[in-house]
């Protein structure tokens, strides 16, 4: 008993103590000293090149758009071509990604974790484009939050085409019947197709996963794996961990079904062959 | 060509595209229904390790090329050695060295296979359970719980306990013969007599079976055929020598590796160069270890691979083809013919003899040296990949279900065919415990009451060692006469259960 509320004690102190920290760190923004600077160059050396009149507008550039000075220095470290550019030129990149309304917190957090994104607005040419490819994967996944729980998910997709995410997409919810909610919290998407399909038809073919009924109720839980336990393993831990088989089998599976899927497109070809074939003699 | 949808307009029926769920939903298929049942029957027999087997059976499998020895032989062995592939006889060789280095000590494993007999108890409970269950709802409509009759009354009279083992072997056998007997005569119970009138008809009567299943085949009558009783002379011995025929070659690649082998070709003398075949097929014609001069029997031979490699052995003297269905002797033929050099002067009707008969009705009893018993079955892989001739379907499930009787039959039949002293191999391409060792036991048991025939049966464990570095065979304390290949995804071939039984002198 004693123990317990001396234990209490210590953690309610400690607690305390951060809060303190937390209180001096916040209203006062942290300035850019020089041994953030010294910090960053240890980090990515090739930073060392910039005056500090360089380091000085570009943190102010950030600054005056909300991002703190740690998630500048992580933007600058993750992504050093950001600061020699003019801060026109990252405020437009800035204002594109705002464009696409997912609330500035969590923009910034998409940011400082991908600082590489800052890149994709900066010629202006592909703003457009970026656009509507957000716009195409808010018509898939509907809501804007989820379109950035992709991106902090799987930020690859930015570059697949929207043909290779729509075959991706319609196999995930028609065939392995997964919802949203689910697709989002993986990163599947960042997954070829071909890799998607064969990891799931091993494990279909194992017996492992069983595709909801059609009519079945959302809420009723299934023993399936969850899609980000099939996708975001390696592949010798979704041998081992997840289709309790071993690596040997799981490598013989994909040679055999690539060969399997070769096979059956050579097959389902010759028939339109003959078909057409076929139309023109009559 | 101009499309009539194209001129006329026609209706269209799904407008906005399938959307329905009964519209989309999958329709059941024979596959599937073979799917479902080995689930259920595989699942609680082999475990965890079903669903390595079930991948593998689902999957394409692998091959053996066997080089035809009447073509040219050096040059197809050279072209397969070039894509990789090795002959297995020097495999063999290779594991017989090093036996010969360590002595291995393998203990007998034919004890008894109590956990195999207690799975498949319990799986006849739970498939009679869930019949019962099935048609007998859980809780009446006004809600009272309904007491569970025991068993189904789809025959009238109750089984009787497992103490006269004759009345038993006379149940195996005529048990739907009788059901069908029955089934005429509770026709007849349901005419009503008319001097009662139709009135009859509308007295409430609580009804304590239901109409229409008087001809019901249960599923698990099935289970019923594997029994582990003995109640015959049982020996079991070890075989002691294993001879690997001198000019038969077969190549494989190693485990792991899935190349494919290039098709045969035309040879010089006109036949095909090579002959691709499951890899399990290979085992039961090697382990009936043919010697020169011997009269051997082929009782289900189409579609010809193992009469083949009988051949190829090119100790053969006199081989008798058996099948019973004059397509499948075509096939066989063909193939034969595809193979065999000088096939129509040298072959037919001399050496070679195809038989069209029922394998139960042959009767040139002590007759023939070595026996190929490779029966009928469920074929496993066949039939999760094919969907016509699929014997899942539902209206072949009494055929289904009376296969093992079928296999008894033709086993015990061979048995008798057999000279004295010579030796047989029983094989099915299944993975059922009732349809592999139940049937060797049936047989047994039948041979002996009925005919007083004993036998040995050869324990295989030593050669099958032999063959571990190609082949994934059951482990041997699941299996009571025999061994067994099971697919396993590296070594996708089989499923191949064997038992080699010798008639005693």
């Amino acid at each position: 008993m004693l123990r317990k509320i001396l234990f209490n004690t210590q953690t309610v102190l400690r607690h305390q103590m951060q809060v303190n920290i937390n209180k001096t760190a916040t209203p006062a923004p942290l300035q850019l000293d020089q041994n953030h600077i010294d910090e960053a160059i240890k980090l990515e050396p090739t930073l060392g090149i910039y005056t500090s009149d360089v380091w000085r507008r570009a943190h102010e550039t950030f600054h005056n758009h909300g991002l703190e000075t740690m998630n500048f220095l992580r933007i600058v470290t993750g992504n050093p071509a950001v600061l020699k550019r003019s801060p026109q030129r990252i405020v437009d990149s800035l204002e594109i990604w705002r464009a696409c309304q997912f609330g500035e917190y969590w923009l910034h957090l998409l940011l400082t974790k991908y600082p590489q994104l800052l890149d994709v607005g900066a010629d202006g040419t592909d703003a457009h484009q970026l656009l509507s490819h957000i716009a195409y994967l808010k018509s898939r996944v509907t809501t804007n939050k989820n379109v950035w729980k992709l991106l902090m998910n799987s930020p690859n997709i930015l570059a697949q085409s929207e043909k290779s995410l729509e075959d991706k997409l319609d196999y995930i919810i028609d065939v392995m019947r997964i919802e949203v909610p689910e697709i989002v919290k993986s990163s599947a998407l960042a997954l070829g197709f071909d890799e998607l399909r064969c990891r799931h038809v091993f494990l279909t073919r194992l017996g492992l996963f069983k595709p909801r009924a059609l009519k079945a109720d959302p809420n009723e839980p299934t023993t399936n794996n969850k899609l980000y336990q099939i996708t975001d393993t390696s592949e010798k831990t979704f041998a081992t961990k997840i289709s309790h088989t071993t690596l040997p089998e799981y490598e013989v599976f994909k040679e055999l079904f690539a060969r399997e899927l070769n096979r059956k497109g050579k097959r389902s070809k010759q028939p339109e062959e003959e078909e057409s074939s076929d139309e023109e003699d009559s | 060509m101009l499309k009539v949808r194209k001129i006329c307009w026609l209706p269209c029926r799904w407008k906005s595209g399938k959307k329905r769920w009964n519209v989309l939903q999958h329709k059941k298929t024979n596959c599937d229904r073979a799917l479902d049942s080995f689930d259920d029957f595989y699942g609680s027999v082999y475990g965890g390790r079903w669903k390595n087997m079930r991948a593998a059976l689902l999957t394409e499998h692998k091959y053996v090329a066997m080089v035809n020895n009447f073509g040219d032989t050096e040059q197809t062995c050279s072209m397969l050695e070039m894509d990789g592939a090795i002959n297995i006889k020097s495999l063999i060789h290779l594991a017989q060295e090093r036996k010969s280095q360590v002595q291995v000590q393998e203990e007998g494993h034919v004890a008894n296979s109590t956990e195999m007999d207690s799975k498949l108890d319990a799986l006849l409970r739970k498939q009679q359970e869930r019949e019962v269950a099935a048609i007998y709802p859980q809780a009446g409509e006004d809600g009272a719980a309904v007491e569970l009759p025991q068993k189904l009354n789809y025959s009238k009279d109750e089984k009787r306990p497992a103490e006269d083992k004759k009345e038993d072997n006379l149940d195996y056998k005529q048990s739907l013969t009788k059901a069908l007997e029955e089934d005429m005569q509770l026709e007849q119970d349901r005419l009503v007599d008319p001097q009662f009138g139709t009135g009859g008809l509308y007295e409430y009567m609580p009804a304590n079976s239901i109409k229409g299943m008087e001809d019901w085949v249960a599923e698990s009558e099935h289970y019923k055929y594997y029994q582990t009783n003995v109640d015959f002379p049982l020996k079991i011995e070890p075989e002691t020598s294993f001879y690997y025929p001198e000019h038969l070659a077969l190549y494989t690649y190693e485990m792991g590796n899935c190349s494919d082998f290039k098709s045969p070709k035309k040879c010089l003398t006109g036949v095909l160069s090579h002959f691709l075949m499951d890899g399990g097929s290979i085992l039961p014609p090697l382990f009936l270890q043919v010697q020169p001069g011997e009269r051997v029997l082929d009782a289900c031979a189409a579609p010809g691979g193992k009469s083949l490699l009988l051949l190829q052995t090119l100790h053969i003297d006199h081989l008798v083809c058996n099948d019973v269905q004059e397509s499948r002797l075509k096939k066989l033929k063909h193939v034969m013919q595809e193979y065999l050099f000088d096939y129509k002067e040298r072959w037919q009707g001399k050496r070679l003899i195809f038989n069209m008969g029922d394998a139960r009705n042959l009767d040139e009893y002590e007759s023939y040296d070595k026996i190929l018993v490779d029966v009928p079955c469920t074929t496993d892989r066949h039939v999760l990949m094919q969907q016509d001739n699929n014997i899942f379907k539902p209206t072949r499930i009494k055929e289904r279900l009376r296969i093992p009787e079928l296999q008894s039959g033709i086993l015990a039949n061979c048995l008798r065919l057999l000279r004295p002293g010579g030796s047989l191999v029983y094989s099915t391409c299944s993975l059922s415990p009732v349809q592999n060792d139940g049937v060797v036991h049936m047989a047994l048991q039948k041979v002996f009451n009925d005919h007083g025939i004993t036998t040995t049966v050869r324990d295989l464990s030593q050669q099958v060692a032999l063959f571990a570095d190609i082949f994934k065979f059951e482990q041997p304390k699941g299996l009571k006469y025999g061994q067994m290949v099971v697919p396993y995804l590296p070594a996708n071939f089989g499923p191949m259960y064997f038992s080699k039984i010798t008639r005693n002198t």
